[in-house]
């Protein structure tokens, strides 16, 4: 059994009568030999440790080592609390949530990588929101992370997933579309409405260049996490309203994955293009680096 | 084909901030700690492209010297992996670098590391997401994929044939 494509995962999925997530989890018993005990139990210690990120950064406003970043969470955390974010619960306490996890992952704190570190505040975000707002039980947050997994894996082996390679597009881009999908299909959408959250969600983010200041990941991929939540839940209303990608999945994918190729190497996570060449941006990495030499 | 698994995707549990320039990175470290049976006492490491311009950033020096440690990708101590390197008697040098010769890819390192009479150099590269890649082992080209659940102790078994010692290494 193999799943290389989102055609073949939607052609399984109706074959089967099976979730998307059901299928990522068929398949991993499968490929791996292991349990489906054992590999429930290996999501639910990634969900948790989720959690913890969560949990920590929302308290911490301290900053990170740079000084550039920290403190976000708790602001918007506070914004919430008083009821009148614009952008409405969901959104809002997902952005919280995203922003506490990116924020412990600069202070080099402990987090899951979903499917990357840059990225790791976007799925958290989504998913403990969903149980905030509706109370989605935490079995049903485990089932998303497969049903995230599963469109990473088709995306991770069809295109790139991290920065250096394909640019934000590919990593934040990538996390977004998994998220989508799977705020989907935790929804009850059907796995082709959750395909095209996942085709709409990367659609919006490509093109979108890798440009950390002073090579940290913390801006502007701190904020990048929040605003994918919010592309997230977008696409994923979207997708179950009906409404359809126009460009099949697969081949949004591909086209993510040749507009990463024809990136300046300056763009992909290099720290010589876009916001880390701006003027403040090349100030922070003088202050960070070249006073230490 | 390089990720086969949903823990590819969801995971790795890791230190912060790089899945790519930290997480991965251990795990190069951490194979050549395998490979070595034990912590190195000196190590010559070269960061490629990407890696050379944001090492300090990421942490990357931080999470190689880690692995080279022992060190796990979801181990606190990474932070401080500078300081234990030196109260551990490990010496490094670390030297930026343009592009890797045999391995295209912006992630890549390459690790000359001792440890009694073994020497090895290695090549790694770092492909996203937490997983790496070993792609030279002591002038050979080779294709071990690791992944942070893999079991590097027996992985590194299986290479330990290519270990040479010190002085052929030096001269080869």
């Amino acid at each position: 059994m193999e799943i290389l494509s989102m055609r073949e995962l939607l052609e399984f999925c109706e074959k089967e009568q099976k979730t998307i997530g059901e299928t990522m989890l068929m398949l991993e018993e499968k490929k791996s030999g292991r349990d489906q005990q054992t590999i429930l139990r290996m999501m639910e210690e990634r969900l948790i440790k989720m959690k913890e990120a969560v949990d920590i950064g929302t308290k911490d406003s301290s900053p990170a080592p740079s000084g550039i970043s920290g403190g976000d969470a708790v602001k918007m955390g506070e914004y919430v609390k008083s009821g009148k974010p614009l952008t409405g619960s969901y959104i809002s306490q997902a952005m919280t949530f995203s922003l506490a996890t990116s924020e412990s992952n600069a202070r080099m704190g402990v987090i899951v990588a979903t499917p990357t570190a840059g990225a790791a505040g976007i799925l958290p975000g989504v998913l403990f929101s969903l149980h905030q707002n509706d109370g989605t039980p935490f079995k049903d947050l485990v089932m998303g992370l497969f049903t995230a997994s599963m469109l990473g894996y088709v995306i991770a082996n069809r295109s790139f997933i991290s920065g250096a390679a394909g640019g934000c597009q590919a990593e934040v881009g990538s996390a977004a579309a998994m998220a989508a999908g799977t705020i989907t299909e935790l929804k009850g959408g059907s796995p082709q409405q959750a395909v095209h959250a996942t085709a709409i969600a990367m659609k919006s983010l490509l093109g979108l260049v890798c440009d950390p200041v002073a090579g940290l990941v913390e801006v502007p991929c701190v904020k990048r996490n929040a605003i994918g939540t919010s592309i997230a839940f977008s696409a994923a209303d979207l997708a179950l309203a009906g409404v359809e990608s126009r460009i099949p999945c697969d081949e949004v994918i591909e086209a993510m994955y040749k507009v990463g190729k024809d990136m300046p190497r300056t763009l992909r996570e290099t720290a010589l293009g876009g916001l880390a060449v701006t003027e403040t941006g090349l100030k922070v990495k003088e202050r960070l680096f070249c006073s230490k030499k | 084909m390089e990720f086969q698994s949903c823990f590819d995707i969801i995971g790795p549990i890791m230190v912060g901030p790089s899945s790519s320039h930290t997480a991965g990175v251990v795990s190069i470290g951490k194979f050549i700690y395998e490979l070595l049976d034990g912590c190195p006492e000196e190590a010559d490491i070269i960061f490629y492209d990407s890696f050379a311009e944001t090492y300090q950033g990421h942490g990357t020096d931080k999470a190689l010297l880690g692995g080279l440690l022992g060190m796990g990708t979801d181990d606190p101590g990474i932070r401080h992996a500078l300081q234990l390197a030196h109260k551990s008697g490990l010496d490094y040098t670390i030297e930026p670098q343009g592009s890797c010769l045999f391995f295209d890819h912006p992630n890549t390192t390459m690790v000359t590391a001792k440890r009694g009479d073994h020497l090895v150099k290695v090549g790694g590269a770092s492909l996203g997401g937490g997983l790496s890649k070993i792609f030279m082992i002591n002038g050979r080209m080779v294709d071990i994929r690791l992944s942070t659940s893999d079991d590097f102790s027996a992985l590194a078994k299986n290479y330990q044939v290519y270990r040479l010692r010190e002085e052929i290494a030096r001269n080869a």
